[in-house]
C-alpha cells in the first residue's frame, strides 16, 4: 500500500468530482432553495423562511403520501424482499434439479425497461379488453379500473415493480445461499430436519447480511422504480392516490412549478432516506452474522 | 443418494411453486412479442392467443415508417454507450485510489461515493435540471450523459473485485520497479477484466432503459430515446393500437434480451461470486 496521497487523490477526482456537483451540491442547493418561494422562471425569488416547511406539515396531502408510501414500501417487501427469500432457498438448497433454468427465466424481466414493464401492463390490466379482463371473466368477476381507485392503484403498480425486480433480488439472495455449506444443510437433513427448520435454524441467521441489504435496496430503490409506472400511467392520481414521498418532490418541480415546495419536500424525504439508513446500520446490522 | 424416483416425490410441489413464478414472469414477454405479430382484429378477438396465425409485421412497419425509429435507437445507443464507458473508467480508476492508497478519511470519502447510489433520483432531478439549463445542455444527448457519468455501486463493486487480488502479486510487481499506473494496467486489469464487463453489460442495460431523467431533458420528437418513445404510444395515439406499441416495446427490449441471452451465465455468475453485500 502506498502512502503517496497526492497520487491517491488523482485516481478519485474524476468520480470524486462527478459526485460532489451531481449528487452533493443539489442537495445543498435543494435546502437553500427551500427557504424560497419561486416558479423557476421568474427572475425574482422570494425569501419566504420556513414557510414551505410549515405549510407541508400542516397540510393533509402529506399523510396522504406518508401513508401511500408506506403501502408502496409493505407490498414491495413482500413481493421483492419475502418471496425472492423464500424462492431463493427453494432454488439453492430444496431443488436438486432444472435450477439453471428457473434461475434464467426468473430473472429475464429484470433486464426490461420499467418503461416497457409499465406499457405492458397498462394493457394487461386494461379494465376493457385487456387479458387479465378476460380472464377474470371466465369467473363471472368484473374487471375493476386498476389505475383508478384509491389503493388498487398502489397494488397494481407494486405488481409492476414485482414482476421487474423480483430475478434480481432473488440472484442476489441467491448468491447468499449457496454460500452457505451444503454439508450444514445435508446434516440437518439426515437428523430429518424439515425445510421449514432448515430455513428458519440455518439459512435465516447465516444470510442475513445479503438479506438486510436486498430489504433495503427493496425499500431503498423500489420507491424510486415506482416512479416510471406513476409518472406514465398515473401522474399521480387518482387525486394524489399513487403520488409518493419520492414523487411529490416532481409533481411540485415540474407540474405545479413550485420550486421552494418541491425543494422543502426533497430536503425532508432526503431526511426519511438517511433516517433509514441510520435506523438500519445502527439496529439491523448489530444483529448479523458476518461471515468474513 | 436419493433415487430420480425419490427425489421427484420430494420435490414435485417444489417445482409446482418455481414453474407458477416462472410462468408469471414469461408470460407478459410472450404477451407482448405474440401481440406486436397481431392486426388490430386478432388483438381484439384472440387477445390470450400466443401464436397469432398468420403472423403480422404490419404493426413494425407501420412504426418504422410513421417514426424516426431508427434515430431513437441512435439516441439511446449513443448515450448508453457513453455513459457505460464514463461510469467503467471513473469506478475502476477510483476504486484502485482506495485498493492501492492509504490516506486520511479513506473510509469517509468511499462512504460518502456509495451513499451517492442511495439518494433518490427526485431530489436530485430539480437542482441538476437547473444545471444543465444554465449550461445549455437542454434537450440534448450531453444534457442526460452529464450526471449520469458515475456510479457509486460501481466503485462499490470494483473496489471488492480488487480486493480479491492476492497482495503478493501487488508486491511482486512492486518489487520490479512498476509503477502504479503500470500496476493498475498490467496486473490489476486483466485479472478483473470478467468483472469490468459484467458490470459494463449491467450499466448498459440500465441506461438503456433509463426514463426518468430523460423525460426532463430531452422534448424535441427527433430526441427522444425508445422507453420515452413508448409513452406517446399511450398518451397522444389513443388506447386501441396495441399492436403498435407493442411492436415498440418489442424493439425497446430486445437489446437488453440479446445481451442477456448471450452473456446470461457470466452475468448471474459474476453477481453471485462478487458477494454482493451490504
Amino acid at each position: 500500500m502506498s502512502k503517496n496521497s497526492f497520487q491517491a487523490a488523482l485516481y478519485l477526482l474524476p468520480a470524486g468530482l462527478l459526485f460532489l456537483v451531481f449528487f452533493y451540491w443539489p442537495l445543498l442547493q435543494n435546502a437553500y432553495l427551500s427557504l424560497f418561494s419561486w416558479n423557476m422562471v421568474s427572475p425574482n425569488m422570494k425569501f419566504v423562511g420556513a414557510e414551505n416547511f410549515s405549510v407541508i406539515f400542516a397540510s393533509p396531502e402529506l399523510w396522504k403520501i406518508l401513508l401511500n408510501t408506506v403501502l408502496f414500501v409493505v407490498i414491495m417487501l413482500v413481493l421483492n424482499f419475502v418471496l425472492p427469500y423464500i424462492y431463493s432457498f427453494i432454488l439453492g438448497h430444496v431443488v436438486t434439479r432444472w435450477s439453471s433454468f428457473y434461475r434464467s427465466a426468473l430473472f429475464l424481466p429484470s433486464t426490461l425497461s420499467l418503461a416497457v414493464a409499465s406499457i405492458l401492463f397498462l394493457w394487461i390490466y386494461n379494465p376493457l379488453a385487456g387479458p387479465l379482463q378476460i380472464i377474470l371473466s371466465w369467473f363471472s368477476l368484473e374487471s375493476p379500473r386498476w389505475f383508478k381507485e384509491d389503493y388498487l392503484v398502489i397494488f397494481a403498480i407494486c405488481t409492476i415493480i414485482g414482476w421487474k425486480v423480483f430475478g434480481y433480488n432473488m440472484i442476489v439472495m441467491l448468491a447468499a445461499m449457496v454460500a452457505v455449506p451444503k454439508e450444514l444443510i445435508e446434516a440437518a437433513k439426515l437428523e430429518n430436519a424439515s425445510n421449514w427448520t432448515i430455513f428458519r435454524k440455518i439459512i435465516l441467521p447465516m444470510t442475513s447480511s445479503t438479506a438486510i441489504y436486498v430489504f433495503t435496496i427493496t425499500v431503498v430503490f423500489g420507491l424510486q422504480y415506482v416512479l416510471v409506472p406513476v409518472n406514465m400511467l398515473t401522474q399521480g392520481g387518482p387525486d394524489q392516490g399513487s403520488s409518493n414521498l419520492v414523487y411529490i418532490i416532481y409533481q411540485y418541480a415540474f407540474t405545479f412549478f413550485q420550486t421552494g415546495r418541491s425543494a422543502a419536500y426533497a430536503v425532508i424525504t432526503m431526511v426519511c432516506y438517511l433516517l433509514f439508513l441510520f435506523v438500519k446500520n445502527k439496529y439491523l446490522e448489530k444483529k448479523v452474522y458476518y461471515e468474513n | 443418494m436419493k433415487t430420480n424416483l425419490a427425489s421427484w416425490r420430494d420435490e414435485w410441489g417444489y417445482h409446482l411453486l418455481l414453474l407458477i413464478a416462472v410462468f408469471l414472469m414469461l408470460w407478459p414477454i410472450v404477451f407482448m412479442l405474440s401481440t406486436s405479430l397481431k392486426d388490430l382484429n386478432q388483438v381484439f378477438e384472440s387477445t390470450l392467443n400466443p401464436l397469432p396465425f398468420p403472423p403480422t409485421f404490419d404493426n413494425y412497419t407501420n412504426v418504422l415508417e410513421n417514426f424516426p425509429l431508427l434515430t431513437y435507437i441512435w439516441n439511446t445507443f449513443y448515450i448508453a454507450i457513453i455513459v457505460t464507458l464514463s461510469k467503467a473508467l471513473t469506478s475502476v480508476l477510483a476504486a484502485f485510489g482506495f485498493v492501492y492508497y492509504d490516506f486520511k478519511y479513506k473510509e469517509t470519502i468511499f462512504n460518502g461515493m456509495l451513499l451517492t447510489f442511495f439518494i433518490p433520483i427526485t431530489v436530485l432531478i430539480m437542482p441538476n435540471y437547473l444545471l444543465m439549463a444554465k449550461l445549455g445542455l437542454l434537450d440534448t444527448p450531453y444534457g442526460v450523459m452529464l450526471p449520469s457519468l458515475v456510479d457509486g455501486m460501481g466503485v462499490f463493486l470494483m473496489r471488492q473485485t480488487m480486493r480479491g487480488i492476492p497482495k503478493p502479486l501487488l508486491e511482486a510487481a512492486i518489487l520490479d520497479g512498476a509503477t502504479p499506473w503500470q500496476i493498475l494496467r498490467k496486473v490489476v486489469l486483466p485479472l478483473i477484466k470478467p468483472s469490468v464487463l459484467a458490470i459494463s453489460i449491467l450499466f448498459f442495460i440500465n441506461s438503456w432503459n433509463e426514463y426518468f431523467w430523460p423525460l426532463l431533458i430531452l422534448q424535441d420528437k427527433s430526441n427522444l430515446t425508445l422507453p420515452l418513445a413508448l409513452q406517446m404510444f399511450i398518451s397522444a395515439e389513443g388506447g386501441s393500437e396495441w399492436g403498435v406499441a407493442m411492436a415498440v416495446a418489442t424493439l425497446t427490449s430486445l437489446p437488453p434480451l440479446v445481451l442477456y441471452g448471450f452473456c446470461q451465465k457470466f452475468i448471474i455468475n459474476t453477481f453471485m461470486q462478487a458477494g454482493v453485500k451490504g
